[in-house]
């Protein structure tokens, strides 16, 4: 079976179908050229060429991307070559039939065949382009020097390093290193205040309006969905403005109350910004496990309530035994993604604080004292242009969050043998 | 008796006055960023602390319609996010009924990098989304923008709802394939009317998240006429507070259709909620 298809054609008599696996090998031949040429601009990333003019000059980035774009051409060409093959020994196990199917069965086998094959391809297609490439593309640049001022194309080239960016972040550049390591420890007691506070706060909430029989309760409740309703982006600029130490609203509305004799610096002083963050996080993310917590008591049949109520259980009693750890059973594997969201959750910072307040470190790292990995990455990226550094910390943000993923995917039934 | 009923007034009032100050504590931006959209000038430092103390004014929304693009930043958003919820909805329900309900080589493997991809925040890849959409003149135009996040939607959305459909028994569409329905027949007519649930949470959630993200516009859209609502409302802000009344004035126009929404469809919103967030 040298070429694909012809198994098809010849021994199994499927014609269309081997000339569909026929066309799409000529094709991949007709390319191999041009894919090979790409592949070897990826090794090389091209040769620095000082005496012609920028745009005639080899730009290592265009090389890398068409590097990974034919790599996973020929990754795609194998695995439908692979198709290909196992189809055709199936066919021939299932015996070679005596009489070659008619024209119409074969193309109305295709044609319920085809619809995975249909179904699928605009979702290949739109993943392997603008997500797989890109995220590849990333992990690349961080072996790479690829960074400004020395190595920025067009008008330089980028070469391989190796490790070496690593070694700079992991130990050998104090400050980069340094940097590191408090974003990072941040960015985790981030991700877990973020998600405790507002899980716990919108729990509570919930079990308090459930179980309190207030006339008012739908008002209340319509309230305080509100911060759920507002895209975040509006509601964190206007607390950044409220919340201005010079001027802000807050400031000036406890000033006139008389709570406080001079303006608190929320989001200027490094540890109460870092509060802040969270505080106006729990302020913007708790309606949302309030839904949630209530979505997971209208599964809490009403009955064993009552029965605990007839035995005499308080209103505490019936919350620590029956709602907690019901409730607590359906979104805990939800506490676990929120975790992994909010690692990942660039706006609440960057809109805020933009990772400020400075600190003696930031002029030459990018990162302040609020930023969390993501916020420090874009950082690092589009205001410095150290896309080499950046490129590590994609990485380390892979490697801290893939375990998480795994972990969902454990939980799914597909994991258990169901695909 | 009267101990439990003392105690169950003081546990009603003290229920009561936490909500209020909670309703207060939630309510005190959405009302000043509503009273500075009708306050006079244009920086934050110089109004009130009590609202609408400033005075009162519609020349911040005038200012908004006649010297800005707020418009066709809207009309931008709009087409983009609902571009967007139509394309992960068409694509990621085919594809999810695909791995729900049909064997095939490499389907593990698809299924798994599925569930790796979708941790990433997309902005990871940005320069190369940046070079791609060049290679085919996408840059600056909206459909690119929506081809970015539609890409970044799938691998979430179609596990989402591979799961849901998992939960729908086999035999509905087994029945229907001997009566000689055919795939699509089946996927449009049986399985999506069984999935209303996932469809509304999907329809939420790929709607809102592009309607103000700011990194992909900012990234791929230039020129004037292409911004969106975030682009334009963070242009009002950014760094002083120079803008603050006309800020607030699109910022309260943009959440007032969500904020109704959201109250409207209270009941629904926790139904699917539970179809899509807990369920898996």
């Amino acid at each position: 079976m040298l070429f694909m298809g012809l198994a098809h054609m010849t021994v199994l008599r499927q014609r269309y179908k081997g000339a569909a696996f026929a066309l799409v090998e000529i094709a991949f031949i007709a390319a191999l050229p041009y894919l090979i040429r790409n592949i070897i601009g990826l090794i090389t990333l091209g040769s620095p060429q000082p005496g012609l003019p920028i745009k005639l000059r080899d730009n290592s980035v265009f090389m890398i991307i068409d590097g990974v774009l034919a790599v996973a051409t020929v990754a795609v060409f194998l695995a439908i070559y692979a198709i290909s093959v196992r189809g055709a020994v199936n066919d021939h196990r299932a015996g070679v039939q005596n009489e070659p199917p008619s024209a119409r069965k074969q193309l109305t086998a295709i044609g319920s065949r085809a619809f995975p094959v249909v179904g699928l391809a605009p979702t290949l297609f739109l993943i392997l382009f603008f997500v797989f490439v890109p995220l590849v593309f990333s992990a690349l640049v961080a072996f790479t020097n690829f960074s400004s001022p020395q190595h920025l194309p067009p008008g330089n080239t980028v070469d391989w390093v190796g490790f070496d960016n690593f070694v700079t972040m992991f130990g050998g550049n104090q400050l980069y290193t340094g940097a590191l390591v408090r974003v990072f420890t941040w960015t985790v007691i981030w991700a877990v205040l973020a998600v405790g506070t507002s899980y716990f706060a919108g729990m509570i909430l919930a079990v308090v309006l459930h179980e309190t029989k207030f006339r008012i309760k739908p008002v209340f409740q319509a309230i305080f969905i509100l911060p759920y309703a507002v895209p975040a982006i509006v509601t964190l600029l206007i607390w950044r403005s409220m919340l201005n130490g010079a001027f802000g609203t807050v400031n000036k509305t406890l000033m006139e109350l008389g709570l406080i004799d001079q303006a608190i610096p929320w989001l200027t002083d490094p540890t109460l910004a870092r509060f802040t963050v969270v505080l106006i996080n729990l302020w913007s993310a708790f309606p949302y496990f309030m839904l949630l917590t209530m979505s997971a008591m209208t599964a809490i049949s009403p009955d064993v309530n009552q029965a605990a109520e007839l035995d005499g259980a308080t209103g505490l009693q019936r919350f620590r035994y029956i709602t907690l750890p019901l409730v607590t059973y359906q979104t805990a594997p939800l506490l676990v993604m929120s975790f992994a969201a909010n690692f990942n959750n660039f706006g609440a910072i960057f809109f805020l604080t933009n990772g400020g307040p400075n600190l003696p470190d930031t002029t030459a790292t990018g990162a302040g004292a609020t930023d969390i990995l993501v916020s420090w990455l874009y950082q690092i990226t589009v205001g410095q242009l150290q896309y080499n550094y950046g490129s590590v910390i994609a990485v380390l943000i892979f490697l801290v969050l893939a375990p998480f993923a795994i972990l969902q995917f454990r939980r799914t039934k597909a994991f258990k043998g169901e695909i | 008796m009267r101990l439990d009923k003392l105690s169950s007034i003081i546990w009603r009032s003290v229920v009561l006055v936490g909500c209020v100050l909670l309703s207060a504590v939630v309510i005190w931006p959405i009302l000043f960023a509503l009273s500075s959209s009708f306050s006079p000038g244009r920086s934050a430092a110089g109004l009130s602390t009590v609202p609408f103390a400033s005075g009162f004014t519609v020349e911040n929304f005038a200012y908004l319609f006649t010297q800005t693009l707020y418009p066709t930043w809207f009309l931008n958003s709009f087409i983009i996010a609902a571009a967007t919820m139509l394309g992960t909805l068409v694509i990621a329900t085919i594809a999810g009924y695909v791995f729900s309900r049909f064997n095939f080589t490499f389907k593990g493997s698809l299924l798994t990098s599925m569930i790796v991809l979708q941790i990433f925040p997309s902005f990871v890849g940005m320069i190369a989304i940046y070079v791609l959409l060049n290679r085919i003149g996408a840059l600056d135009t909206l459909w690119g923008l929506v081809l970015v996040y539609l890409a970044g939607n799938l691998p979430y959305s179609i596990w989402l709802v591979k799961s849901y459909l998992d939960t729908i028994p086999v035999a509905v569409d087994e029945a229907a394939r001997i009566d000689g329905a055919s795939h699509l027949r089946i996927y449009a007519t049986i399985i999506m009317p069984l999935a209303k649930p996932i469809l509304i949470f999907l329809s939420v959630t790929t709607f809102a998240a592009p309607w103000m993200d700011f990194i992909f516009p900012k990234l791929v859209l230039r020129s004037a006429e292409t911004q969106t609502i975030a682009l334009g409302l963070i242009s009002f802000v950014t760094d002083k507070n120079i803008n603050f009344t006309v800020f607030s004035a699109g910022a309260i126009l943009v959440s007032i259709p969500f904020m109704i929404f959201f109250l409207l469809t209270q009941k629904s919103l926790i139904s699917s909620l539970s179809a899509g967030a807990l369920k898996d």
